[in-house]
């Protein structure tokens, strides 16, 4: 499935608007915000969708998935926009997450757990925020931003990091070492960001990870960031390969980069990380810009495409290099 | 005092859904108890007039079954001490009155996250480990390292 898909519904006195882009959105957030009401004005949409005094309008259908239904109608289904509400046992299950990695749907799930399994995008956490004019009103809100700046007692920290640390061991890994030259550490993987950065808690930190993927990671890091005496920074840009496509080092058609939604299927790409994999591989196969994950191909680190690719990080990640 | 235990608990007196454990089995001693009209005026900020009214400023007259997931966790929390109950199901707006628990009696609950507490220095025990912390980032820090929601 792919496409941007906004979603409307609402009674007489509650009025949800939402936007779905990815094959996973994760809804969470302080309790009463109205999360559970969503998916009971959804329940009953679906029972009776002509009498029930409910409006939904959305270009896909939207099903609500409970522990009773979910493999019959995941099994059965194609082209629908799935919700789940917390509390439903199969959440957590490995079979639902191969279920979701090959759906013809979206999913939009409910839930504070982190699902480690499930490769989701730190742009793709929302919380339900009400509207300043009404109660009635409920948007969903991004929880977090491309850059975290936690500065806390000292601002501009993220200025002079000590060390950073990059989710990426390889190609990405080596161009940040080329720009940060000997703070660099490779973290080795997303599950492992979060120890690193307790081990460096005593030093100014930045973590450069992949955000297309680090869901399940964010709410740990987070907390570390909130109680870092010397400050720590996240910088989450959808994958290293995206920086590259961004760049212009590389033509790429600039729907590829600002409606991605239109060409990850997620039938064939568990995340967009795995997408700007792809595409960046196969754009430059056999050209001398030739991409891979395992070795960054030295094209991209001549001074002029270290520079390209610089040029669009945020201002405050400022190389030594 | 308040222990959690971080991941998958598996005990026979477990509650994965309080929300749903809630609807089928609450008392309606519970709802008369003031602490249980706080909590409710606190997290879903409406008015619990008895077992069968809640006046909410957004949905209006509701059942009870109508209470948030969170408010209906700490309700069952407070008032239940035979089962384990999924905390997980209460966001950080509800972090105080778990705290509040633990210090009226020993209180088990099982977390699916870091829930972030404020109103240091606290006591909480990390139940899988049975290390005590008074601090957020300690409390962060030992989960992560013992990788406890990995």
């Amino acid at each position: 499935m792919i496409g941007r898909y906004e979603i409307e519904i609402y009674n007489n006195k509650v009025h949800y608007q939402l936007t779905i882009t990815r094959n996973i959105t994760i809804i969470r957030g302080d309790s009463a915000t109205g999360k559970s009401e969503l998916i009971r004005l959804l329940t009953l949409y679906n029972s009776n969708p002509s009498s029930s005094g409910i409006t939904l309008i959305c270009d896909k259908k939207c099903i609500v998935l409970n522990d009773e239904n979910w493999e019959l109608f995941t099994g059965s289904y194609t082209d629908r926009i799935f919700f789940i509400d917390e509390g439903n046992e199969f959440l957590g299950k490995k079979e639902f997450a191969d279920v979701i990695k090959s759906a013809d749907n979206y999913f939009v799930i409910v839930s504070r757990e982190s699902f480690p399994q499930l490769p989701y995008s730190v742009d793709e956490i929302y919380g339900l925020r009400e509207s300043e004019d009404s109660g009635k009103y409920r948007q969903a809100k991004r929880f977090y931003n491309e850059m975290y700046k936690i500065y806390g007692k000292m601002p501009g920290i993220v200025n002079s990091p000590e060390i950073i640390i990059t989710e990426d061991s390889n190609s990405g890994y080596e161009f940040f070492n080329a720009i940060f030259k000997d703070k660099c550490v490779s973290a080795g993987g997303k599950s492992n960001v979060k120890n690193l950065i307790v081990q460096h808690l005593d030093q100014q930190v930045l973590a450069i990870v992949d955000g297309a993927a680090f869901g399940s990671e964010m709410q740990k890091c987070m907390e570390l960031s909130f109680g870092s005496r010397e400050g720590v920074s996240i910088f989450a840009p959808e994958s290293f390969e995206y920086l590259i496509l961004k760049s212009g080092i590389i033509e790429v058609p600039k729907a590829v980069i600002d409606e991605t939604w239109n060409y990850a299927d997620s039938v064939r790409f568990f995340s967009w990380e795995e997408y700007y994999t792809y595409y960046l591989s196969d754009v430059t196969r056999n050209e001398i810009s030739q991409y891979s994950k395992k070795k960054l191909n030295e094209y991209y680190k001549t001074k002029g495409n270290l520079e390209r690719i610089c040029e669009i990080l945020p201002d405050d990640i400022i190389g030594d290099g | 005092m308040l222990s959690i235990y971080f991941g998958k608990y598996e005990g026979d007196n477990y509650i994965n859904n309080p929300d749903l454990y809630f609807d089928n089995t609450y008392e309606d001693e519970w709802l008369n108890d003031p602490v249980s009209k706080e909590m409710v005026k606190d997290i879903d900020r409406s008015e619990l007039v008895g077992p069968n009214l809640v006046v909410s400023p957004v949905l209006g007259s509701i059942p009870v079954t109508r209470l948030s997931g969170g408010v209906k966790t700490l309700i069952q929390v407070w008032h239940d001490q035979d089962h384990v109950y999924n905390a997980t199901a209460c966001g950080d707006n509800c972090a105080q009155w778990l705290l509040k628990a633990g210090e009226e009696r020993d209180v088990l609950v099982r977390l699916g996250y870091i829930m972030h507490f404020t109103g240091e220095p606290f006591k909480i025990r990390i139940a899988n480990t049975d290390e005590i912390v008074e601090t957020q980032i300690d409390l962060a820090k030992k989960v992560i390292l013992a990788g406890l929601l990995d």
